[in-house]
């Protein structure tokens, strides 16, 4: 039995698909009277099936050298393209986080979209989500792990766009598929250039090919930048972070998923892709940069927001963006424990600030406050999601952050400073948030705020523990370093940076001595971070701008020249038609004359080389 | 006295009916041009037969033959004057330009 469901991992997936198929069963042009319910009810059911499948299969594979299964799917000519599954603790482990999210994302939804008629097509694109992340977390090839990403591109443009009528939601569905559909195409340029050079796109021969591979410096650079690209875009780094800004304009159960684990997708092919990039030195350089710069950037915006699902976008920016770090400097494992802790604690923050919102409307953190008395399960669950999304042990993230800094601490002790950094601001912004949530007196828009019913507190709760419990699971597992071998210093800076962070946050905003809205001296600077480092604007003077004026010329080009050509043809033949007409001029002798020069000319050519000689 | 003597004249014959054909307004006259143009034929073909075919003389006949054929196309062409002349009270070749573009 236990085999039988070990070999059949692959039906992981597949459930999920067959709840976004019969989900589609309860769209309202197809059941006009019995209402969409059953379609979120099936897809509960169905992530809970492939919940327990990876649950019962984890156990199998821990500590297990891990297993391929390969499904055939394409052979032709020279290429065989096989659908690799890696059967390993971690991609099980991977699975497992994204079901687990799902189900616990989806009851949640259950209750927050309960005002709403359009379950259908809101669960069957969180099904399309969490069948392409399952897939994603198995696929052991380059090139079906494009076809993952693009799928999930697709799926953030349609869930972006449920609520199609605002047009808010409509540019930034726009942008969330545009930016990263230009990180995926660069990707699609380094997967295809990658082949004819490793000659697999198999994640596992990739990294030994890239072992002895002898690779033109210049090769291995732009194979690299390429390849970066796309988890750039996917993960919402500089410069392809506004799409994440714009997409909280969806639904907050699907911002549950995209922030804790559609972003990490780009992350996790990175640690994938990481032998291969890590044949270029540029690349690694370029990747820390970005991620650093990213982290430090999305940190600060982050604390200039007002609304509250911005404000968790930008975090989450920066933690990718820490992600990259881990992943530029060859930390994979932490890279992987940052993912998982970040996941959890994520998804418990975006939870429970969307539990807040749809009890009292309004997004913006100006409006809101004093709700501490009256919403204690909300406001337990944020500062537990706080707690275990910075460095504050014992919880998960203070152990990510730490295996990090602990790898790091010799080599790169720049990068922990800025660890640290990012550390003290995220604390900060987090606590900020949490401050003017709950802390002070109440505003009109939250002076009635009742706690949720239990749809939506129950998962909230749910992933409170789970973050709650995450270093004992990881102890369990034994992923957790000894007291023997903890890097005690850089424990302590972690520490000392989220307290420190945390600390001056909860005196700014959660002590209610200093007035608000603060006001920086420096009012450039704070609305600089405020609206994100002025980025719409640059994509418009930049990019947008090209493109618009160059299609522009294109289309006058196209509509002018080339059709005037053609047109000019016809014209001419139009014209000399109506010129030429008037050789008939009716006049019997005119016709003889033209027989008669005809006839002459006929003559002429004909005798032509006997007048020559 | 040499053939071409006979076809240069037959020639000149040709392309005076020619012009007289283009350029007379009035349609008897362009069908006596007619005639010239026949005429000079008839000369060709005379002066062939003469110099060229002393013996069997075939360019007689068909002389014979054309003037005949002249005789009685312009019977019909003076007919299909008439006839344009009744409707059209006129013989002017300007006025006859219908059937243009």
């Amino acid at each position: 039995m236990a085999q039988f469901l070990l070999q059949t991992v692959w039906l992981i997936p597949c459930y999920a698909i067959t709840g976004a198929v019969t989900s589609a069963l309860w769209s309202p042009a197809l059941i006009r009277r019995t209402g969409p319910r059953p379609a979120g009810y099936v897809n509960v059911c169905m992530t809970f099936l492939a919940f327990l499948h990876s649950l019962s299969v984890f156990p199998l594979t821990w500590q297990q050298p891990a297993q391929q299964l390969s499904l055939p799917w394409l052979q032709v000519a020279g290429l065989d393209l096989s659908f690799p599954v890696e059967i390993s603790s971690v991609t099980v482990g991977a699975s497992l986080v994204v079901t687990g999210l799902n189900l616990l994302g989806q009851i949640y939804a259950i209750g927050y979209m309960e005002m709403d008629w359009g379950w259908s097509r809101f669960f069957a694109l969180l099904a399309l989500f969490e069948a392409g992340m399952c897939s994603l977390a198995f696929c052991n090839s380059l090139f079906f792990t494009y076809i993952f990403l693009e799928v999930l591109t697709l799926g953030t443009y349609l869930i972006v766009g449920t609520w199609f009528n605002q047009s808010l939601v409509v540019t930034g569905a726009r942008d969330a598929f545009l930016t990263k559909r230009i990180g995926d195409l660069f990707l699609l340029m380094g997967v295809l250039a990658i082949y004819p050079l490793a000659g697999t796109w198999n994640f596992d021969e990739l990294a030994q090919w890239a072992e002895t591979a002898q690779l033109d410096p210049a090769v291995a650079t732009l194979v690299g930048l390429a390849l970066l690209a796309g988890p750039i875009g996917k993960c919402a780094q500089l410069p392809l972070h506004l799409w994440l800004d714009e997409a909280m304009e969806g639904p907050v159960p699907s911002t549950i998923l995209r922030n804790s684990v559609v972003v990490a997708t780009g992350a996790w092919v990175l640690i994938k892709l990481q032998p291969v990039i890590a044949l270029s030195p540029v690349v690694l350089t370029a990747m820390v940069v970005i991620g650093s710069v990213t982290a430090v950037g999305g940190t600060l915006i982050a604390i200039a927001q007002i609304d509250v699902k911005r404000s968790l976008s930008y975090s989450v920016s920066a933690y990718m963006g820490l992600v990259f770090v881990a992943v530029g400097t060859g930390h994979t494992d932490a890279a992987l424990m940052l993912i998982l802790s970040h996941a959890l604690a994520q998804a418990l923050l975006v939870m429970s600030t969307g539990s807040i919102v749809l009890n009292s409307i309004t997004q913006d953190l100006t409006q809101l406050g004093g709700l501490w008395s009256r919403r204690p399960i909300s406001g337990l669950c944020c500062l537990a999601g706080i707690a275990g999304l910075i460095g504050l042990p014992p919880l998960g993230g203070f152990w990510a952050l730490l295996k990090l800094a602990d790898g790091l601490w010799e080599s790169r002790p720049e990068l922990v400073a800025i660890l640290l950094v990012v550390n003290g601001l995220t604390g900060f912004s987090l606590v900020r948030e949490f401050g003017l949530i709950f802390a002070g007196s109440p505003k009109p828009m939250t002076e009635r705020s009742p706690e949720n019913f239990w749809l939506i507190s129950l998962p909230m709760m749910v992933m409170m523990g789970m973050t709650l419990h995450l270093p004992l699971i990881l102890q369990s597992l034994s992923l957790l370093p000894s007291w023997a071998t903890l890097n005690k210093e850089a424990a302590l800076l972690l520490l000392v940076s989220s307290l420190l962070g945390s600390g001056l946050g909860a005196v700014v905003y959660v002590g209610q001595s200093i007035p608000k809205p603060i006001q920086l001296p420096w009012r450039r600077l704070q609305s600089f971070f405020a609206y994100d480092l002025y980025t719409p604007q640059l994509y418009r003077s930049s990019i947008v701008f090209f493109v618009d004026r160059a299609s522009r010329l294109t289309d006058w080009f196209d509509r002018q020249v080339i059709d005037g050509m053609v047109n000019l043809v016809g014209l001419a033949s139009l014209f000399s038609g109506e010129a030429l007409k008037y050789s008939n001029t009716g006049q019997g002798q005119f016709y003889i004359l033209t027989i008669a020069f005809g006839m002459a000319a006929i003559a002429l050519t004909m005798s032509w080389s006997f007048f020559l000689h | 006295m040499h053939l071409e003597y006979f076809l240069l004249l037959a020639a000149a014959l040709f392309c005076i009916g020619i012009y007289g054909l283009v350029t007379s307004r009035n349609a008897v006259r362009v069908l006596m041009s007619i005639e010239l143009l026949l005429n000079s034929v008839n000369l060709n073909l005379m002066a062939f037969s003469n110099y060229l075919d002393p013996q069997g003389i075939k360019g007689q006949v068909f002389s014979v033959f054309v003037i005949t054929i002249a005789a009685a196309e312009s019977a019909v062409g003076l007919a299909i004057i008439l006839s344009i002349y009744r409707n059209r009270d006129t013989v002017d070749m300007e006025q006859f330009n219908l059937l243009k573009w």
